[in-house]
Parts: structure tokens; C-alpha cells; sequence
């Protein structure tokens, strides 16, 4: 292999396809959203094509259910409805594959940590060390009233929680240390007391007493992702994740994107290799580069009116916008207490590009923000290599309009030729998602304080 | 086999790496069996070639007797229960890889949300084509109140409540979708039938939840609903929801007498006695002669802790100080358990016959106070048989001393011989468990209704 840098691949399978109206298309095969067999088979192509992980995102109700129960029956055309839990789906997928990571949405606003640390700590002892949280705040207004909410928290107390949260799983994931079981058949004595650690966490929103009633699991600690983008969320990041997936659609925003999260992640002593940046692209390919417009033209014609007009709703502040003409402008959108980032970039790119309220709506509602690469594979492939090679990205999540074959064929036609050229893998490096990412084994907190003490002892 | 005989039921119960709290110390006994994954995987095909309806999942959110009456030494260091894979994600890494056997795993209704628990039962269901049970319990240890921010875990009859509306909740998530909901048409563009969703809006006393959930309707109709409460409370909930039940009965007569109970609590809510399946408990210990039997049997004896079956009594003692009374002497008067209702019943029960602290301890520390039955092949199959003829059980939950070995003998040495006799399936009679365990497919809460209105309708056009 080349001592070329090498970009990292994750599968995003947003099911049965991320482009509202992809489940339409003539190749979709519409079931992916509850058929597990069609999960494993994405999963072992992403697999056979040298991944570093797959990746589910996730949301604790169904998009829209407010407007669902006012009887908006327009939702009724909205694809991603339904799918499997996906860290239940982690555990499962584990067992049809051998060397992919497995990461999954776990939000940080419904659950409780011990829960959350069991569960991916348990996903990691039984996939040996494949497992990945990508940690969220619940940002979907549908969501709170799941949980006996009528709306979720404020942006800031969102982080607050998320911060304190991650501080209580990855305590809980240190309450062994090596060698926490004997299992001393002759002394009878199956733990050893002294490597087993309470982490008596009290705080503002939690109380946790532990240890974990699992021990530290094949990576030390599960991969830990990040998709903030706002300020709140890109210092959590650069503190806290190995993973950032980002939705960044131009070069010059990517790198300055790239620089500010590892300068932020350096003020917190971390090198530029511990943290890994990915943002979404989604492939629309061709033979030729006219071929791969005209399939992205044909995709965009399969979605109705209403229903890109659907995935501006999140993001318009509560601004009804089925009230402007669709060959005019984007309204001003009032600011929303939900994806503020998110907003803030759908509004840029439609002012930048002179889109009507249309051209906006069913582009945002083809890639969800994410990018959208137009082209043929050498074409894809370049514009991959520009963006590892300037800085914009350690490597990307492809997210697929439906499923299975853009990512069939992203893996059979875009990776051998990233292959080629010596910036993507050919065989795994290692055995764990760490490994294969190049990331370090976060030390047990309670070992490092024995060490450190015996080390001060001995000067 | 005979038609119309009828036929025992099994639950292999994982408690790993052993039901005996200090069995794991048997050479036979593989200690990796709580966290090495292969094992539990192997486990799970020898369990499904053995027929069995099903592995039924124990669990607990925190290490047991890490805080509360232990005080200045927390954990029970000679217990091999301490850390164990999440049983959720193991049964639903379990459906990837077996096709007809039951997978059930324990979920307290204490310290979750019913949405996340609806969702996650729902899509273990989903990928295991059907084949998901959840065991509702309560969570009765302050171990775990204190791992989700309580001090205390809730008084008992609290705890009920809460399971109950909990319960209620999770069913109707999980009815949001009818079975033909998703139409996917992409002539049309319709993904589903609106008419086929149908969101909850419950508002009660722990829980306000809107729904739908965003999973797809199971496809056993509803994942299984299992129980282990035997306190009044217990079975009334049981009686009204659960699907399978599994309790502590140590005699022919107790077990008629808790089958009766239980069957004759169901008519009040529309359920037929036999849409419920009850298991009790038992230690299996298997011998190829009489004598080998009985030497595993006083060889699994001699393991039991007393340290660990004192620490037992204590859980069970309302308060009362176990430790400062003499393991010698007789069980003092407890005050009436948060805990486990029906266990403490159970060990008052033994005291009242005269049995000492050090001697229903050393019950407890053995089987967790289920009955051990010891014995060859045969008798074993006797002994079974009774039950079932007296109507003292549908089956039996598994508690294997440890693993794995006791589980390979049991479907190597003991199954072959029920199935002789007629009293056990050669097939899986079906693909789901609710086909497997012959138990109906509950009605859509949310269908109800209308299809009671089609059938009068119907009536009045006759």
C-alpha cells in the first residue's frame, strides 16, 4: 500500500432510500425499510467492498406525526415512515459479517446512559469490537411527545444533557479494569472487588451510581460519531468524538469546517488523526456524465410537489410554506428552535444558487442537505480524492437514494477505482472499528490513575 | 405421536454463566458463557435442535448486591452473575442466525421509556421473522434504582401500576400499523394507507405518548408477552396480558392450584384459560443411572455458597437485619418485602416448616428456590408427565446449574425420551412463536372496534 492518506468509507443506509421519491424508481426495492435480510445484504456488500462502517441514523417517532395526527394525509407519500431499531439491527447484523463497523443514532435526550452504555457495550462484545455510537440530541419536535414531552429542550440544554451524558457512558464503560474476573474455580471467587469501579456520578440531569454490569468491551470504548455541525455541537465534537459525519456541499466549507472542528480538537489535546471527518455524499451515477443528468433529472421528476415542500418543514420555523408560489423565492424563515444549522445552509444554498422555492424544496428533499455528486465514476472519484487531498474530508458516508443498486453499484464501479489509485484499502487493517480507523484505545480511566500514582511512587 | 395428547413446553432459562449462583465453579462449567458471544450462539442451535419453544433471557440493570444491604462490601464476589451481554441485543443478534426458536428476553418497565422498549421488541421481532417475547417485569433491587437516578426503587404496588399502563402503551405502539398498512405503490406514490395508521394519544398516570411507532406491524400479529410476578398484583396483570408465565411451584398441587388460579383471573378480561402458557421453574440435573444423577446432584450441593445464600434471605427480608441473626436459628418475623412478593412468601413458607436462615439460604443459593429434580432420563420424564397430566404446568422454564453442558444433555438424553412418549414435538409446528406456543394472535386495539361494527353489520343484513 502507498503511504498515500487513505479516506474513509461509511455506508449511511437512510432506508429504503434517501431521496423522498427514490422508492419510486424503477430499480428501488421498496422493503428495504423493514426486511432485515435486505439490511444483511447492503451490510455484506458495504463489507465486500472494504468499508470502515456502516452507519444507521435514527429518530424516536415517526417524521412528521404531528402532522400525521391533524390528518395530513399528504405524509402518506413519505417513504422513510417505518424501519428497524438500529441498534437492535447492529447486534443482528454482527452475526452475517466479519470485520465492518457497525454504528448506529442513539439519541441522547429519550434515553438514560446506563441503558446506552450496556447496549453498545454489548454490541461491541458481540461483533469483537465492531461497534460505533453516534451520539445526538433529539432535534425533531415529533419526537418529544413520544415521551411525555410537548416539545423537546432548548438547543443548549439539549447540549448540556449530551454533554453530561457522554461523560456518564464512557465512566460506565471504565467500571472494569482488566482482569475485573477471575473466575477462580478453586478460591470460588469470580470478580476481583478492586477492579471493579462505582462511578457515583451525580449531576445536573443525572444520578448514576454503576459499575456497568458488562465489562469493557473489545475497543475499550465503542466508536464514538457526531453529526452536529452548530457551535454547541462542533465543540462537543472536537472534545469528544473519533467520527464526525457532517453535511457539507462545498469545498471552501468543507475545509474551513475541516480546520475549525481539528483546531478546536487540538485545544483539547487531540492530534488531527484522532478525529475522522466525513460528510454525506449521495451518488447519482452515469457511463457518461450527460447519462448521470439525465438520471438525476429522471429521479427529481418522481417527486411531487407536496412532498418536497414536506422536507422544508422541519427547518421553516413553522412557516407554512405550501402559502408561496413554487416558481418564486424562498420566503424568510422565521428562526427555528430545531436544526439550526440545518436551516442556516438550506437557506444559503437557495439564495447562492437563485433557486425557486421548488428547485429548493426538491433538492433539499433529494439529499437532505448532504451533497449530491453528479457524474461518472472517474468524476466521482476525483472529486473524492480533491476534497481528502485539500483537507475537506477524511473521507465520506454515502447515503443512497434507494436501495440496493446506487450503492451496489458506487461499490462496484466508484470504489475500484479509488482502489486504484492508491487512496482506499484492499484488504481490512484490522479486526476492530478502531483499528481500521487508525484510532487509539482510550486508556481506562482508573487504570491511568494506578499507573500515574505507582509512577509518582517510584520518582 | 398420539393426537390429542397433550404436549409439554420448554423455556431454556439464561441466567449465565449459571442459574446456580456458584455452579460456574463445576468443572464442567464454562465461565465465558456471560460475555463471549459464541457461546451463547452455539447454545442457541443446540436449543433449537433440541425443539425447545424457547431461550428466556433473565436480567437485571446492575450488577447484583452492588449496593444497598451490603453496605461496606458491595458485590458478591463468589455469585458468577456480574456482567453479562444486554439480553436484547443478544436475542436480536439470536434471531440472525436460528429460524424457529422463541427468543425472550427480561425488560423492566422501571426505568424505561415504553416507546424505546415498543420499538426495540418490535424490531427483534421483525428480524427474527416473528419470534420475540418480552418478559415484563418490575425492578425490585435498589442496585438498579440507583443507577437511573433514584435512591429507592418504587413501592410495589406502584411498580404495578407503572408495569400496567406500561404494558398498555407498548401494545398499542405496537398496533399502530395495520398488517396491510404499507402499500409502497410507486405507480401512485402512496406509501401507506392512512386509514391503516393509527395513532395512540395516551394520556395516563406515568405515561403520555402520541405515537405511531415507526415500526411495522409484527409479524406474529404482537411479539409475546411473558411474566414471572406470582403476588396477587402479579397474576391479575398476568392474567389480563400476559401470553406465558413463569413461576416458582414446587409441587404437583401448588402448581394445579397456581394453574386454576391463574386460569379462572382470565374470563374477566375476554381470554380463554388456555391463551396463557404457565412454565414454573426447574433445576434439570441429569444422569445417565439413578446414582450418577444423585452424585451431580450432591456434587452441585457441596458448590453452594452459604455467604451467597444468607446475602439471598437478606433480599428477601422486608429490612429486617439478617445478618445480625444467627444462621442457625429460625427465620424471624419480616416485614412485608418491596422486593419480590411471591419469593418472600416462598421463605417465610420454609421457615414456617422449620427450616433455618443457613438452610433456606442454602435453597435460594442452589436454584433460586426453584425445584431441583434430579434424576435419569426416565424419571425425569415421569416426573414431568404428571405435572402435565395433572394440569400443574404447560411446560417448564429451564434453570440450568450452569452451561453449556447441562443444556446439551438435556436435549441429547432427555428430549429424545418425551418425544417417545408423545409428550413433545419432533417439529416446530410453525414458523412463530406464537404459532409454536399455540397461542392466538391478539385483535388490533385500534381495529377492534371497527370490525365489531362490520359483524353487526353483517348480523343485520342476515
Amino acid at each position: 500500500m502507498t503511504s498515500a492518506r487513505q479516506l474513509r468509507l461509511g455506508g449511511f443506509f437512510s432506508v429504503p432510500g434517501n431521496h423522498l421519491a427514490g422508492w419510486r424508481h424503477p430499480d428501488a426495492v421498496p422493503a428495504y425499510d423493514m426486511d432485515f435480510q435486505l439490511y444483511a445484504h447492503i451490510t455484506q456488500v458495504a463489507e465486500a467492498a472494504r468499508f470502515d462502517c456502516i452507519f444507521f441514523q435514527d429518530t424516536v417517532g415517526v417524521a412528521g406525526s404531528r402532522a400525521l395526527a391533524r390528518g395530513e394525509r399528504t405524509r402518506a407519500k413519505l417513504s422513510r415512515t417505518v424501519k428497524l431499531e438500529p441498534t437492535a439491527t447492529l447486534a443482528a447484523l454482527a452475526m452475517v459479517t466479519t470485520h465492518i463497523g457497525l454504528v448506529a443514532t442513539a439519541t441522547t435526550t429519550y434515553n438514560e446512559p446506563y441503558d446506552i452504555a450496556r447496549r453498545f457495550a454489548s454490541i461491541d462484545h458481540i461483533s469483537g469490537g465492531r461497534a460505533g455510537w453516534n451520539l445526538v440530541t433529539s432535534q425533531i419536535e415529533d419526537e418529544a411527545e413520544n415521551f411525555g414531552f410537548d416539545e423537546h429542550l432548548a438547543h443548549a440544554d439539549r447540549y448540556e444533557r449530551a454533554a453530561e451524558f457522554y461523560e456518564v457512558v464512557t465512566g460506565l464503560w471504565d467500571s472494569w479494569e482488566e482482569g475485573g474476573l477471575l473466575r477462580d474455580k478453586q478460591s470460588g471467587v469470580y470478580m476481583d472487588r478492586d477492579k471493579v469501579h462505582f462511578l457515583d456520578h451525580v449531576g445536573k440531569h443525572f444520578k448514576v451510581k454503576g459499575p456497568l454490569n458488562i465489562t469493557r468491551s473489545p475497543q475499550g470504548w465503542p466508536v464514538i460519531a457526531q453529526a452536529g455541525s452548530s457551535e454547541a455541537g462542533r465543540d462537543l465534537a472536537a472534545r469528544t468524538a473519533d467520527v464526525v459525519f457532517t453535511a457539507q456541499t462545498r469545498i471552501d466549507e468543507a475545509k474551513a469546517f475541516y480546520a475549525d472542528v481539528k483546531a478546536r480538537a487540538a485545544r483539547y489535546g487531540r492530534g488531527p488523526e484522532d478525529i475522522k471527518i466525513m460528510p454525506g455524499l449521495t451518488p447519482v451515477l452515469g457511463r457518461t456524465m450527460q447519462e448521470a443528468r439525465d438520471n438525476y433529472d429522471y429521479l427529481q421528476s418522481l417527486m411531487p410537489d407536496d412532498v418536497a415542500l414536506q422536507s422544508l418543514s422541519h427547518i421553516s420555523g413553522g412557516l407554512d410554506l405550501a402559502r408561496y408560489p413554487l416558481d418564486g423565492p424562498l420566503p424568510e424563515l422565521p428562526p427555528s428552535n430545531a436544526a439550526k444549522a440545518r436551516q442556516a445552509l438550506v437557506v444559503k444554498t437557495a439564495r447562492e444558487n437563485n433557486m425557486t422555492l421548488r428547485q429548493i424544496a426538491r433538492h433539499t428533499a433529494a439529499g437532505t442537505g448532504h451533497r449530491v455528486l453528479v457524474g461518472t465514476p472517474e468524476y466521482m472519484a476525483d472529486e473524492m480524492e480533491a476534497w481528502l487531498e485539500e483537507e475537506a474530508a477524511d473521507g465520506f458516508n454515502v447515503v443512497c437514494n434507494h436501495y440496493p443498486k446506487p450503492f451496489e453499484d458506487f461499490c462496484r464501479l466508484v470504489v475500484p477505482e479509488l482502489q486504484r489509485r492508491g487512496i482506499f484499502r484492499t484488504e481490512y487493517d484490522g479486526k476492530t472499528l478502531r483499528e481500521n480507523l487508525g484510532l487509539r484505545v482510550p486508556e481506562n480511566r482508573y487504570t491511568r490513575q494506578a499507573r500515574l500514582s505507582l509512577a509518582r511512587e517510584a520518582s | 405421536m398420539s393426537k390429542g395428547q397433550r404436549q409439554l413446553r420448554f423455556g431454556a432459562f439464561f441466567s449465565v454463566p449459571g442459574c446456580h449462583p456458584t455452579g460456574w465453579r463445576h468443572p464442567d462449567a464454562i465461565c465465558e458463557t456471560d460475555l463471549d458471544f459464541r457461546y451463547l450462539a452455539d447454545m442457541a442451535r443446540m436449543a433449537e435442535r433440541g425443539k425447545l419453544d424457547c431461550m428466556f433471557f433473565q436480567d437485571s440493570v446492575a450488577i447484583p448486591g452492588s449496593t444497598a444491604v451490603y453496605g461496606a462490601k458491595p458485590f458478591r464476589v463468589k455469585n458468577g452473575r456480574q456482567a453479562h451481554i444486554e439480553p436484547m441485543s443478544a436475542i436480536a443478534a439470536l434471531g440472525a442466525i436460528t429460524s424457529r426458536i422463541g427468543l425472550v428476553s427480561t425488560c423492566t418497565t422501571s426505568y424505561n421509556e415504553p416507546y424505546n422498549v415498543a420499538r426495540r421488541f418490535l424490531t427483534i421481532d421483525h428480524i427474527s421473522g416473528g419470534r420475540a417475547g418480552w418478559n415484563l417485569v418490575t425492578s425490585q433491587a435498589e442496585d438498579e434504582a440507583v443507577n437511573f437516578g433514584r435512591d429507592a426503587h418504587f413501592e410495589h404496588g406502584v411498580r404495578y401500576d407503572r408495569a400496567a399502563e406500561f404494558h398498555d402503551v407498548v401494545i398499542g405502539l405496537w398496533d399502530s400499523w395495520e398488517d396491510d398498512a404499507f402499500l409502497r405503490d410507486k405507480e401512485s406514490g402512496v406509501w401507506f394507507d392512512f386509514d391503516k395508521m393509527h395513532i395512540l394519544r395516551h394520556k395516563g398516570k406515568h405515561f403520555t405518548v402520541r405515537g405511531p411507532l415507526n415500526v411495522a406491524r409484527s409479524p406474529q400479529g404482537r411479539p409475546i408477552v411473558a411474566q414471572a410476578g406470582s403476588s396477587d398484583v402479579g397474576m391479575e396483570l398476568a392474567a389480563r396480558t400476559a401470553d406465558m408465565v413463569f413461576t416458582a411451584q414446587t409441587t404437583i398441587k401448588e402448581g394445579q392450584d397456581f394453574c386454576n388460579d391463574m386460569r379462572s383471573r382470565m374470563s374477566k378480561y375476554g381470554r380463554e384459560p388456555d391463551h396463557i402458557r404457565i412454565f414454573p421453574g426447574i433445576m434439570p440435573i441429569v444422569g445417565r443411572t439413578e446414582s450418577e444423577a444423585r452424585e451431580k446432584y450432591e456434587e452441585l450441593r457441596s458448590l453452594v455458597d452459604d455467604g451467597v445464600g444468607i446475602a439471598g434471605v437478606a433480599r428477601l427480608a422486608g429490612g429486617v437485619d439478617i445478618f445480625k441473626c444467627d444462621p442457625d436459628g429460625p427465620l424471624p418475623e419480616l416485614k412485608p418485602s418491596n422486593a419480590a412478593r411471591a419469593r418472600q412468601e416462598m421463605i417465610i413458607a420454609m421457615g414456617k416448616r422449620g427450616m433455618t436462615i443457613r438452610e433456606i439460604g442454602r435453597v435460594l443459593a442452589m436454584s433460586q428456590a426453584h425445584r431441583v429434580l434430579y434424576g435419569t432420563p426416565t424419571s425425569l420424564a415421569d416426573d414431568m408427565q404428571a405435572w402435565l397430566e395433572a394440569g400443574a404446568c404447560d411446560g417448564f422454564n429451564l434453570l440450568f446449574p450452569h452451561y453449556p453442558k447441562p443444556l446439551e444433555e438435556w436435549v441429547t438424553l432427555v428430549i429424545p425420551e418425551l418425544q417417545r412418549r408423545g409428550i413433545f414435538r419432533t417439529e416446530y409446528e410453525g414458523k412463530t412463536f406464537r404459532e409454536n406456543l399455540g397461542v392466538p394472535i391478539p385483535p388490533n386495539i385500534h381495529t377492534t372496534h371497527r370490525s365489531s361494527v362490520q359483524v353487526s353489520a353483517v348480523a343485520a343484513n342476515d
